[in-house]
């Protein structure tokens, strides 16, 4: 057996090494036979061995040339072939080489570099383990990751990759979500948390039920995702393909035509070395599948090098304000009786909402169960305490309010008996005989319910401050205000920053009433905002930056940067739609032209430079090779340069509009 | 039964090398689609099973002096 492995070995290293092997081969023997021919008189000699230098070197180039004749087309390898034979039956056998000699070593470093660019992809295809350890009758079996069935038990240890996409049933460890978010800090994970294949499980075991393995696992999604993104062609590359496909026929008429004018063969063959549009062809993709390969990196997929394309033109953002300029958590800071006593007030609104899945419902009963909790009010129906007015201003701590993670004492807020919501407005409930209206300003109004002055002067006031407020209405009388904030994300105002100090305007698009909507808008910085808007209406709003609102203004390109589901129509409509949060959310990464894996509004600024630096880097690319090719043809139709000057030029505008490209890869 | 089959080729090293393999491929009878990604070295081919084996796609891809790896 020993005797023969040894040959296999070889060829396997010979077959992946070929193109290496040949050129360094044929460039020794192309020292030789210019050595021999220039320093001794052994001219023949000399010859011969270029020759065989030109013939080594020359095969795999003529084999793929003769491909490319028999699939009808006409490429860079039959082109060289000819030159190459032509240039030895002139008796140009130093030319012959040193063009086989350039092209093959061209060849080889293109594709090293190439192959460097598609890396960025397999460094994601790694991230995933083989193997998971699962629960099964009572015993830890390791089985193949993709085997995993839904539902089932994993049990990652510490230091470990997590195999499949799951709910954390049990443990708490931090979790390195890097690969799949971009996020550089780990994240704390306990049960409940929803947890991705390919991040790294550091200090703790973690139990996880499966939700998703092999192919329909986020990461997996991703790299999809990223593939089809660097497959699609942009409007440049389409354009630049359709160019190269009459340039390399026209070259050879060109070629044809200098031989039959000038009866130079040298010059013929010339112009056949630079027929292919090399680096014009190959600058734009290689610059698109960098960047793009880079934002993954970064936890930002683009849908593709058009998006890329429209990204870096983008003159307005607007952003989504509940969620995307602020934290997803909405809570309870005050609430304030009139004639009524506060926990009355919060308990009265609680009811009221309890059914009704809003957000600012969600947070009012979080509220009012956290009260409960802590103060162990029995009173229900209990009669206003007092008549102070206003009365006891309560301030109930809304970072108390936000760590209470599940309204595990709403078993304690009754039912209503009745309760209607009004879209946009709030929820009209009755309990107990007594009729709840819990809402803003236009339902008050719609019920014909007043507002007494100093009820009206303090909403206001509470406005102006950025908080929501809401009136609490029992059977007709308002008897309390509940304001509400969600809390700025500690990262909007630099963002909103960095996205003006890049020439771009900001807009905030907003469902709340005018005054919370200037608040926020002042503490972020934003230029502008629009308040009081239906989804609907931000859709309409953007269609508006879009065609320029006021006539005789140009239209902006605009980005809209808002969650995947609730803004999908506006992301829709936007030239370029940012969803925030993807990860988990596969409708976003689905319809989004570019989603961030993270709730981390900072990546922003750093997919708009890099799409604006892409532009200029595809741009750089196609001025380098135009210019190649131009300044190539004229100084060979002027005589200045020849077979083997054409051919270095010509590689080394392909080898550095690679490396410009790849320059994305760490932008 | 139409089925469908990936290789990946690391060593295109033009455009025009990646249209090479699609078209030498595509008049080869049994194969329905066949898109070769330049820029991500990803061959897709869908086929008729009855008319062709996967294996046949390999040797064709070496054939044009490429070489294919399991996608």
């Amino acid at each position: 057996m020993l005797p023969n492995r040894l040959p296999s070995d070889w060829q396997r290293y010979y077959a992946q090494h070929r193109t290496a092997i040949v050129t360094v081969v044929t460039g020794l023997l192309y020292a030789g036979g210019w050595t021999l021919g220039a320093v001794t008189d052994a001219d023949l000699a000399g010859a011969g061995v270029l020759v065989v230098a030109t013939v080594i070197g020359g095969y795999d180039i003529a084999k793929h040339g003769y491909y490319e004749l028999r699939n009808r087309t006409l490429g860079i390898k039959t082109l060289v072939t000819v030159a190459a034979v032509g240039a030895i039956g002139i008796g140009a056998y130093w030319e012959a080489a040193a063009v086989v000699f350039l092209f093959s070593l061209g060849s080889y470093l293109e594709g090293r570099t190439m192959r460097k660019t598609r890396s960025a992809l397999e460094e994601l295809l790694e991230l995933s383990p083989d193997t998971a350890i699962v629960r099964r009758d009572g015993s830890q079996v390791e089985v193949p990751a993709r085997e995993v069935r839904d539902g089932e038990i994993v049990v990652v240890k510490p230091g470990g990759k997590i195999p499949v996409d799951g709910e954390v049933v049990d443990g708490e460890s931090a979790v390195d979500q890097a690969p799949v978010t971009g996020e550089s800090a780990p994240v704390h994970k306990t049960a409940g948390d929803d947890v991705f294949a390919g991040t790294i499980n550091t200090d703790g075991a973690l139990e996880v039920r499966t939700t998703g393995t092999g192919s329909d696992t986020t990461l997996q999604r991703i790299i999809r995702r990223v593939e089809e993104a660097q497959e699609a062609q942009s409007p440049a590359e389409s354009l630049i393909d359709r160019f190269a496909s009459y340039y390399t026929p026209a070259i050879l008429v060109l070629s044809i035509g200098a031989f039959a004018a000038t009866r130079d063969a040298m010059l013929a063959l010339t112009l056949l070395v630079i027929g292919c549009p090399g680096a014009l062809v190959i600058g734009p993709p290689v610059s698109i599948v960098s960047a793009i390969g880079n934002a993954a990196r970064n936890g930002v997929l683009l849908k593709g090098g058009a998006h890329l394309e429209t990204a870096g033109k983008i003159d307005l953002v607007a952003f989504d304000k509940t969620g995307t300029l602020t934290k997803d958590e909405t809570a309870v800071v005050d609430v304030t009786g009139f004639d009524c006593d506060a926990d009355q007030v919060l308990r009265l609104a609680a009811v009221a909402e309890k059914k009704s899945e809003h957000h600012l419902g969600d947070a009012i009963l979080e509220a009012a169960t956290d009260r409960d909790d802590t103060t162990s009010i029995a009173a229900d129906g209990g009669e206003p305490s007092g008549s102070r007015r206003p009365s006891s201003d309560m301030r109930s701590d809304g970072g108390a309010v936000a760590t209470n993670p599940m309204p595990a004492g709403s078993g304690s807020v009754p039912d209503p008996d009745e309760f209607d919501v009004i879209p946009g407005k709030g929820v009209v409930a009755s309990h107990d005989g007594n009729e709840i209206v819990v809402g803003n300003r236009a339902l008050l109004a719609a019920e014909a319910i007043a507002v007494p002055d100093d009820v009206g002067d303090y909403v206001r006031e509470r406005e102006s401050d950025g908080e929501t407020a809401v009136h609490v209405v029992r059977n007709g009388t308002v008897v309390g205000i509940i304001a509400l904030r969600d809390e700025l994300r500690d990262a909007a105002p630099d963002v909103v920053r960095s996205v003006k100090d890049a020439g771009i305007r900001t807009v905030m698009l907003t469902g709340d009433n005018e005054r919370t909507a200037e608040a926020v808008a002042r503490a972020v910085g934003i230029d502008d905002y629009r308040a009081e808007l239906l989804p609907e209406e931000k859709q309409a709003a953007i269609e508006a930056f879009r065609d320029g609102e006021t006539a005789g203004k140009s239209g902006h390109v605009v980005a809209m940067v808002g969650d995947g589901i609730n803004d999908a129509p506006s992301l829709a409509t936007a030239d370029v739609g940012i969803a925030m949060g993807a990860a988990g959310t596969d409708t976003a990464i689905e319809t989004a032209d570019m989603a961030l894996m993270a709730d981390d509004l900072s990546r922003i600024p750093d997919a708009i430079s890099l799409s604006k630096a892409t532009r200029w880097n595809i741009t750089e690319n196609v001025a380098i090779a135009v210019l190649t090719v131009g300044l190539l043809l004229a100084a060979v139709l002027g005589n200045v340069v020849h077979l083997a000057g054409g051919m270095l030029v010509h590689e080394g505008s392909v080898l550095l509009v690679i490396l410009n490209g790849m320059r994305l890869l760490r932008h | 039964m139409t089925q469908t089959t990936q290789f990946r080729v690391m060593d295109f090293d033009c455009p025009t090398c990646a249209s090479n393999v699609e078209r030498a491929i595509e008049s080869t009878d049994g194969v329905e689609s066949i898109s070769v990604h330049y820029t991500t070295g990803r061959v897709e081919i869908t086929y008729d099973e009855d008319a062709i084996e996967p294996a046949a796609f390999e040797r064709m891809i070496e054939n044009q002096g490429y070489t294919p790896q399991p996608a």
